[in-house]
């Protein structure tokens, strides 16, 4: 999965980064003073990079927790995230990390106790009812055996039940959450695309199969289960995202979700002019796009209308009241 | 697949073994420099001995070919405490003793030992440190990962030196044997940075229909970028056709082409998948 472990000389000696220097010890581990001299330097080739990712372990200074963007998530209150982890182990075409980061390295902040820390003044400090979003920056569970995040964290939440945490996921890494008590303010929400989609723009990402598996094991140990469509990308199969719904729907009970969201594909505008130049022979970004308001997103003609049908085929499975669309 | 790679050596005797593995031969006319190149994408620089020198080894030959997308290897020896002689390391870090400077050359899974690098102004005796000892590699990579991605960049160190066989006993004599090996591994990284760099040109060199219309039009600075956003589009799209067609084709100016290409691609109304 990776190719070196880089690690910063102050996290060298938590206990977090030596389990992981010692799960990884036949590959080369090589000190640095800062995350950044290697996550952040200039002239690298996100594209290349992906061929032979690096772990970066490194320790979180600064603002542990952050507010959510306007439109993000589920909940109109005040809403959070926080990046225990920078960048993905998947690699998904359509992502904005590849925009965001010149690296396609994997940081992993290994002070999980000061994310903690941070949470709790969080919560102490806010009104009742808080969302604290995981995923944000990478995949929440997809390096679960490696990271230990999920099994730090839900305890940790579930000590705290006024408050939720989203585990965006497209990872089957289950297995630690399900020998645990399900936590009920600990939202697992997986990502899906259609079948096209997943094959075309999505690689070493768990088939939509297993997912659903995952998923159902999830929802039979009584963890609050959520569904994101995102990023909804037009179809020549018009039947496309019909038949997804009836594979989910059938492998999950509707009625036990926590809630359901799509959400367009669209990018920062700034991150997308560094995705184009990553990949200028991506048909997906050669399309026709607009920017609105810094955002670009694809042109479509009847957005609306097909966004409305797309809505209708959904709620013929759910409840309208669990449903969202991501604006973010 | 097939890419371009550019190697930099201090000396002749590291560079001997070279020349006669890739079959390079010298490009006239002499300059400062010495050059070789030969028909398999690979060129070879000596560049002499220090960081200065190394960068500007470096320049000189990517100064002297076309443009293109070329990977970059140093290979060169070292000095290291414990390694033994003839031990090849790839390397991971490289720090630059005068400045501190620190780069950080890409770890691959080609399984070769690797160290870190520290580039010293005079021959290193002590070995300090947990590392191998050189005079070139960090004035190397500073000056080609001005020249393309730092991905694309590496530094292949053969120990020829440690505490028992000082720097003072090595006998230039020796260099080519000391190369010669680390043959496999030298072999193996060349034909590694030559996918690499095949990649790398497929991803972003230009479609040919680009030079061509350049050469058949005046563009401002501002249209030559458009230009080429609109020629990768057409080929991202599978439209090469159409662009060949449209390159044919004769327009008044260069603005009067590009608003038939824009309007080629808006007729693309079709779902991406």
């Amino acid at each position: 999965m990776f190719s070196a472990v880089y690690v910063e000389t102050e996290a060298r000696d938590h206990p977090r980064a030596r389990a992981i220097l010692e799960r990884y010890r036949d590959l080369p581990q090589i000190e640095c003073e800062r995350y950044g001299q290697i996550f952040n330097r200039k002239a690298q080739n996100f594209r290349l990079q992906k061929e032979y990712p690096a772990l970066i372990l490194a320790r979180k200074h600064g603002r542990k927790v952050l507010p959510a963007p306007g439109g993000y998530g589920f909940d109109a209150g005040q809403s959070h995230y926080f990046s225990h982890m920078l960048n993905c182990i998947y690699d998904c075409r359509y992502c904005f990390l590849q925009g965001m980061y010149r690296s396609a390295h994997c940081v992993l902040f290994v002070n999980y106790e000061d994310f903690a820390d941070s949470i709790r003044q969080t919560i102490a400090a806010g009104p009742g009812n808080q969302v604290f979003y995981s995923g944000y920056d990478c995949d929440s569970l997809a390096l679960e055996p490696v990271s230990g995040f999920a099994e730090f964290f839900v305890p940790f939440f579930a000590e705290h039940p006024a408050a939720v945490m989203e585990l965006r996921t497209k990872s089957t890494q289950v297995a630690g959450l399900l020998q645990i008590d399900a936590a009920p303010n600990c939202v697992i929400a997986m990502s899906f695309t259609t079948e096209a989609a997943a094959r075309r723009w999505e690689r070493n990402v768990p088939s939509i199969e297993k997912r659903l598996a995952a998923l159902g094991r999830l929802q039979d140990a009584g963890w609050p289960v959520a569904l994101r469509f995102e990023p909804l990308l037009p179809e020549a199969d018009s039947n496309a995202y019909e038949n997804l719904f009836k594979l989910i729907f059938s492998r999950l009970r509707s009625d036990r979700l926590h809630s359901v969201s799509t959400g367009l594909f669209r990018m920062p505008a700034d991150f997308f002019r560094n995705t184009l130049k990553l990949y200028p022979d991506e048909p997906l970004f050669a399309r026709e796009t607009q920017t609105e308001n810094g955002v670009v997103s694809l042109q479509q003609p009847n957005r609306e209308a097909w966004l409305a049908e797309l809505e209708a085929a959904l709620f013929r499975h759910i409840d309208p009241a669990s449903y969202y669309r991501c604006a973010e | 697949m097939n890419g371009a790679v550019n190697l930099a050596v201090a000396h002749r005797l590291e560079a001997k073994v070279l020349l006669d593995w890739f079959d390079l031969t010298e490009i006239e006319p002499k300059k400062k420099f010495r050059c070789y190149g030969g028909s398999e994408g690979i060129a070879l620089t000596v560049t002499g001995m220090g960081v200065e020198n190394a960068a500007a080894g470096v320049r000189h030959l990517h100064d002297s070919q076309p443009p293109g997308f070329r990977a970059w290897l140093n290979i060169g020896i070292a000095g290291h405490d414990s390694a033994a002689l003839g031990e090849g390391f790839l390397i991971r870090r490289i720090m630059h003793r005068e400045s501190g400077e620190l780069y950080w050359p890409p770890v691959t899974d080609l399984k070769l030992p690797g160290c870190e690098l520290i580039t010293v102004a005079e021959p290193e005796t002590g070995y300090p440190e947990d590392a191998a000892y050189d005079m070139e590699g960090a004035g190397f990579f500073a000056a080609a990962a001005g020249l393309i991605s730092t991905d694309l960049v590496y530094v292949f160190k053969i120990i020829s030196d440690n505490r028992e066989n000082p720097v003072a006993n090595v006998d230039p004599k020796q260099v080519p044997d000391l190369i010669r090996g680390q043959e496999s591994a030298i072999r193996k990284l060349v034909s590694h940075l030559r996918e690499r760099s095949a990649r790398f040109a497929g991803y972003y060199g230009m479609p040919v229909e680009f030079d061509l219309l350049l050469d058949k039009y005046r563009f401002s600075a501002t249209r030559k970028a458009g230009l080429a956003r609109l020629c990768r589009r057409f080929h991202a799209l599978g439209k090469q056709d159409r662009l060949t067609a449209l390159a044919r084709e004769r327009f008044r100016d260069a603005a009067s082409l590009m608003t038939a290409m824009d309007a080629e691609l808006a007729r693309t109304g079709k779902p991406v998948i």
